[in-house]
């Protein structure tokens, strides 16, 4: 695989929706040791509208937009404010008319993403939430030289910042109150995002 | 573990909830846009209108609240779930006036993220607007810094607050300085004495040992920390009040209006002999106790325990709280 093209961004977006999905309970579970037991709702919610939009587009730019809106617009709480708009920045990364993406311009797209997503929503590495997993993907990507060594990149740096969660105490959102009692139990939003990023990774190389 | 709730399809909880209380409020409240709750007589124009955010699940709140003399409209999300930016922005740009919109929002993060999002969007097309944030919860501590104080039931009592000045014809600017006044000396405190179920998949939230209760903790089960042996009613009404007082400065001599809002289980016998014990407090300090709310306002399910909310009152604010308002939840307090 040279580059993404608009069909292997759908059959990335596709099974990304399809294994989330399927672990819909498992991270509705992992949230309720901190949290109140919903991730696993709204992420499938924002990620199959995502892919819906995804399905239906005609061009990169304008469809990882309406995979953002979608995001957005299909999924409720924090959920739908941090895909929403890290999809719709990955958007603005884009080249208009952009047939595909190489190694470069894909890692730039999700920097743009990310820079986006930071306007609105705070937070950083080690605050036990979805950054933990988001940030340490899109900034491995940089750099890579080839479109599979970038997939592969952001996958491995998801997995493990995700798996760092269980040592860290969360700072944000309904977990933050329980302070040292979190210590110990994985973010789910910091899981479910290394699940998309493993997805992305296996579609691409199919 | 089966769950003993009154429900249908867990994902249509909302949207079902929502028709529910539409239908049984048809002259004061109507749905809009799916999950848009409005009132059945629009305010006039020339008014500021006053609209909240939040998710569901804790009923009346804060869609009961909607009516004359308090909100415009309450965008709501899903169970515990805060609306997206989309719906927020929806309800501004029909809301949208000359007069200008107060949004009222309560500091969580998907609220925060949310609105925010939505105010920039709002900001581009020229929508007249300003917000106050209501993290009015002491759990985290009196030197908690505000961004770490969730916003609680309080957020009830500085509606209807900002939406009398509102429907007075106060100017945006003045309902928001009014509310900010207000929202400078509010304070609450949770109690739980069981934790609660999430409705939609039935998974238990802040387990708690029959013999445990916790202050601090808050509107969705999460924890607070203050966990401790059962305590009697006066007791825990002690602890609370003296916290409250202590964090909004209530001095001797001063007016304070308090909402004892009960999350769910525990019945209105135990919050009026919680209220009876914040008047005897209330006395022995010296401060005016005017009229209280004691109500389910902001619910959490089934969980048993209560909110107390301390609010200062100066002539203004007083005169708004007794201000009359046909919101199907709310009781008027004026004569």
């Amino acid at each position: 695989m040279e580059e993404i093209t608009l069909e292997k961004l759908k059959a990335m977006f596709s099974l990304a929706a399809k294994v989330v999905a399927e672990n819909e309970a498992y991270l509705c579970k992992l949230d309720a040791a901190c949290g109140d037991g919903d991730h696993g709702v709204a992420i499938k919610g924002a990620i199959c509208a995502a892919n819906d939009a995804i399905q239906a587009a005609a061009d990169l730019k304008g469809g990882m937009f309406d995979a953002g809106f979608a995001a957005m617009s299909h999924s409720n709480g924090s959920t739908s404010s941090i895909y929403g708009s890290l999809l719709m920045g990955v958007a603005d990364g884009i080249k208009d008319g952009s047939q595909s993406l190489n190694a470069q311009e894909l890692a730039s797209a999700f920097k743009a993403g990310l820079d986006s997503m930071r306007a609105t929503v705070k937070g950083e590495v080690g605050d036990k939430t979805v950054f933990d997993a988001l940030i340490p993907a899109i900034e491995a990507m940089q750099g890579a030289g080839s479109v599979l060594e970038a997939l592969q990149n952001a996958a491995a740096a998801a997995k493990q910042g995700a798996q760092n969660t269980a040592k860290l105490q969360a700072k944000f959102g309904r977990a933050r109150n329980l302070g040292e009692k979190s210590i110990g139990t994985l973010d789910p939003g910091a899981i479910s995002n290394s699940m998309i990023f493993e997805a992305f990774l296996t579609a691409s190389k199919e | 573990m089966v769950m003993k709730k009154f429900i249908n399809a867990p994902e249509n909880l909302t949207a079902e909830l929502l028709e529910g209380m539409c239908k049984a409020y048809s002259k004061k409240i109507a749905l809009s846009d799916g999950k848009l709750v409005v009132r059945a007589k629009p305010k006039p124009q020339e008014k500021v209108a006053i609209i909240t955010l939040g998710g569901a699940g804790h009923e009346p709140a804060l869609s009961g609240f909607v009516g004359e003399g308090m909100l415009d409209a309450s965008v709501v999300g899903d169970i515990f779930a805060a609306p997206n930016a989309v719906a927020v922005l929806g309800a501004m740009r029909k809301l949208k006036r000359e007069a200008g919109i107060l949004l009222v929002v309560l500091n969580h993060a998907g609220d925060v993220m949310s609105s925010n999002m939505a105010m920039k969007m709002a900001e581009r097309e020229g929508i007249k607007f300003k917000s106050v944030l209501v993290a009015e919860d002491i759990s985290a501590g009196l030197s908690a810094p505000k961004s770490d104080r969730r916003g609680l039931a309080g957020c009830i009592p500085l509606i209807k607050v900002a939406g009398a000045a509102a429907e007075e014809g106060k100017s945006l600017e003045e309902v928001a300085a009014i509310a900010e006044k207000f929202n400078s000396r509010i304070a609450t405190l949770a109690v739980a004495m069981t934790g609660c179920t999430h409705p939609q998949n039935g998974s238990p939230i802040s387990e708690l040992a029959d013999d445990e209760m916790e202050i601090g903790m808050g509107q969705h089960g999460e924890g607070g920390g203050g966990r401790s042996k059962i305590l009697s009613a006066d007791e825990t009404a002690k602890i609370m009040f003296e916290n409250l007082a202590k964090a909004i400065e209530l001095k001797r001599g001063e007016k304070v209006f308090v909402m004892i809002n009960g999350t769910g289980a525990s019945t209105p016998m135990e919050l009026l002999i919680v209220y009876r014990a914040v008047a005897k407090l209330a006395e022995e300090m010296g401060v005016e106790l005017v009229n209280g709310v004691v109500d389910e306002i902001l619910t959490v399910q089934e969980m048993a325990g209560f909110q107390m909310i301390l609010c200062a009152l100066d002539d203004q604010s007083e005169k708004y709280i007794f201000a009359k308002s046909n919101a199907p939840y709310w009781t008027s307090l004026g004569e």
